[in-house]
């Protein structure tokens, strides 16, 4: 187990460092992408779509479409920022800026450049949605949702949980996909699929669509966030948030570990 | 005393095929040990095991008394590397891809901010400290990357082909910073292309084909081995005969160079060629590396 163990230890850690101190450095142009979207995505969906579909039922009780839309939100951004992160970032670090070449040189290892890579995408995304965090205050302010926002913090550490998941899912794709073009497979197939059909953004109530959202983090992420945010059952969809997140981890670091030992050292 | 670096027995298969078979290598402080060999010959592999990117299938390597198999993390302390491609961070600057090097050290380099102004001023970077790497020629990019290298301070340098594509003065800078670096008790693994580079800054030669290793030693020692005390130069229009004659001997075709064959020879068999082609013109040189390289690309 001492690629587990890998996670905790220092070279790990200088791995996420060196991310985060790029953020930070370019911070006008990484804080800009987390505070537009949400906005966006609020007008064109709440108030958009919301124009026609005003409120709708959840756990018995009706809710302003904006309300219901609002915890999605974050949790499409948790999923996004980790995937997209662990996907095109990761692939270019590896592949073109030869960054992961450069660390291997040193005292850190290939299973610090995974984890570190798993930590930073689940550290970015929880800082992205930390930052919609605040321009749902500011939409709530106005009065547009109907929120319980004391609760907000609670949602950042399972956003962590969830987004070093989902990382560990995109550098699957990121270790075989030959080249950044054929990037278009796993988000048109996967991506863009899983992210609309979670519950995200509306109810999605078929019993083939219900039977596979028990097995998909996301979804769960989404019904998390609601049952906190809005009031409803949590306890379930938590623990299908982290039993999914800890079983991808386990599963899907010690393969990407497997297969990005051959594509970067050709071991 | 134990060796900077001892290793022994080294045997490493890729895509099923044994490209490392023995190999053993050691490098002595003050002390530069050129990897030399054909494409293919195992160069990169070995020097990637060295350095601990890759595991070997057999045999130990130790880095200043550490095995490499047991405590990767604190051998890999004492080893700087400059690969053979360009990897430094292109997110930092030239002063931070030095920083952001340290960091990936335990225990830290002491005094770092004295360490790496010292290191922008040795290689001669200090008016590129604030610059991107890749607006860097490609000779300061080479010295950015052994700067970087030896940012952490370590007592044994890995230089994979430093000059490749570097315009002759360049070449020359680089090779005054390698041998300063060897001056004040490093040792460095070496592996070139150039032999004019591995016969100026070596100390030690060790050749490899095919995954072993075919010979050790000074270059004059190797080439002696390898190739012979003489090589004669001889217009290939003069092939059948000469190549008769060889052939008479055992000996297997010339190389054949831009239209003139090359016929490395001892003493006595130069002595033969003159008394079988008395009316034949041709030069008599001293071998080269070339004509090692030459030899082993054309051993079957």
């Amino acid at each position: 187990m001492s690629w587990l163990a890998a996670a905790l230890e220092w070279q790990s850690r200088a791995v996420v460092g060196r991310h985060l101190r790029v953020y930070i450095r370019n911070w006008h142009t990484a804080f800009l992408p987390p505070a537009v979207e949400p906005v966006t995505m609020l007008v064109a969906f709440g108030v958009g779509l919301g124009g026609y579909v005003a409120t709708l039922t959840w756990q018995g009780r009706p809710i302003e479409y904006m309300t219901y839309v609002a915890p999605g939100l974050l949790a499409y951004a948790t999923f996004m920022t980790a995937i997209f992160q662990s996907l095109f970032a990761a692939f270019i670090r590896m592949r073109y800026q030869r960054t992961w070449e450069g660390q291997l040189t040193t005292q850190v290892e290939l299973t610090h450049v995974v984890w570190g890579e798993v930590l930073w995408a689940g550290l970015l995304a929880t800082m992205y949605v930390v930052i919609v965090s605040a321009v749902l205050i500011v939409i709530q302010w106005a009065g547009l949702l109907a929120l319980d926002l004391r609760w907000l913090p609670v949602l950042w550490p399972i956003t962590f949980v969830a987004g070093c998941g989902f990382a560990a899912l995109g550098l699957c794709f990121t270790a075989i996909v030959p080249t950044i073009d054929h990037m278009n497979l796993p988000v048109f197939l996967l991506v863009l699929p899983m992210g609309l059909l979670s519950s995200t953004y509306f109810p999605l109530e078929h019993p083939v669509l219900v039977a596979l959202n028990a097995g998909n983090p996301l979804y769960h992420l989404a019904q998390v966030f609601r049952g906190i945010l809005i009031g409803g059952p949590v306890a379930g969809h938590l623990a299908g948030v982290v039993g999914l997140s800890a079983l991808m981890l386990a599963i899907l670091v010690p393969l990407d570990l497997r297969l990005l030992r051959r594509r970067v050292l050709g071991d | 005393m134990p060796a900077l670096l001892d290793a022994r027995s080294l045997v490493k298969h890729l895509g099923g095929r044994r490209v490392v078979d023995g190999v053993d290598l050691a490098c002595e402080t003050s002390q530069i040990v050129g990897l030399l060999g054909p494409n293919g010959a195992g160069k990169t592999t070995t020097l990637r095991m060295l350095y601990g990117f890759l595991r070997p299938d057999a045999g130990q390597i130790h880095v200043n008394g550490v095995e490499l198999g047991r405590d990767l993390v604190r051998a890999k302390r004492a080893i700087g590397v400059c690969t053979q491609d360009d990897t430094f961070d292109g997110d930092f600057t030239v002063e931070q891809n030095l920083t952001i090097a340290a960091g990936y050290f335990r225990p830290r380099p002491t005094d770092l901010a004295r360490r790496v102004a010292e290191l922008l001023e040795r290689f001669d970077l200090v008016s590129y400290a604030r610059e991107k790497p890749e607006t860097l020629s490609g000779g300061y990019r080479r010295r950015l990357m052994i700067a970087r290298a030896l940012v952490h301070r370590p007592r044994l340098l890995f230089l994979d082909e430093p000059t490749t594509g570097l315009d002759p003065q360049a070449r020359m800078g680089v090779w005054d910073l390698v041998d300063g670096l060897r001056a004040e008790g490093l040792g460095i693994i070496l592996t070139t292309h150039y032999m004019d580079e591995a016969e100026r800054l070596s100390d030690a030669l060790t050749v490899l084909a095919r995954g072993r290793v075919v010979a050790r030693g000074t270059a004059k020692t190797v080439l002696g081995d390898l190739v012979g005390e003489h090589v004669v130069v001889v217009d290939a229009g003069q092939g059948p005969a000469v190549a008769a004659w060889l052939a008479a001997r055992g000996r297997g075709e010339p190389a054949s160079v831009l239209g003139a064959l090359h016929l490395p020879l001892s003493g006595e068999e130069l002595a033969e060629f003159a008394r079988a082609f008395p009316s034949l013109r041709y030069e008599v040189r001293g071998p080269t590396l070339d004509d090692l390289f030459l030899k082993l690309s054309l051993a079957p």
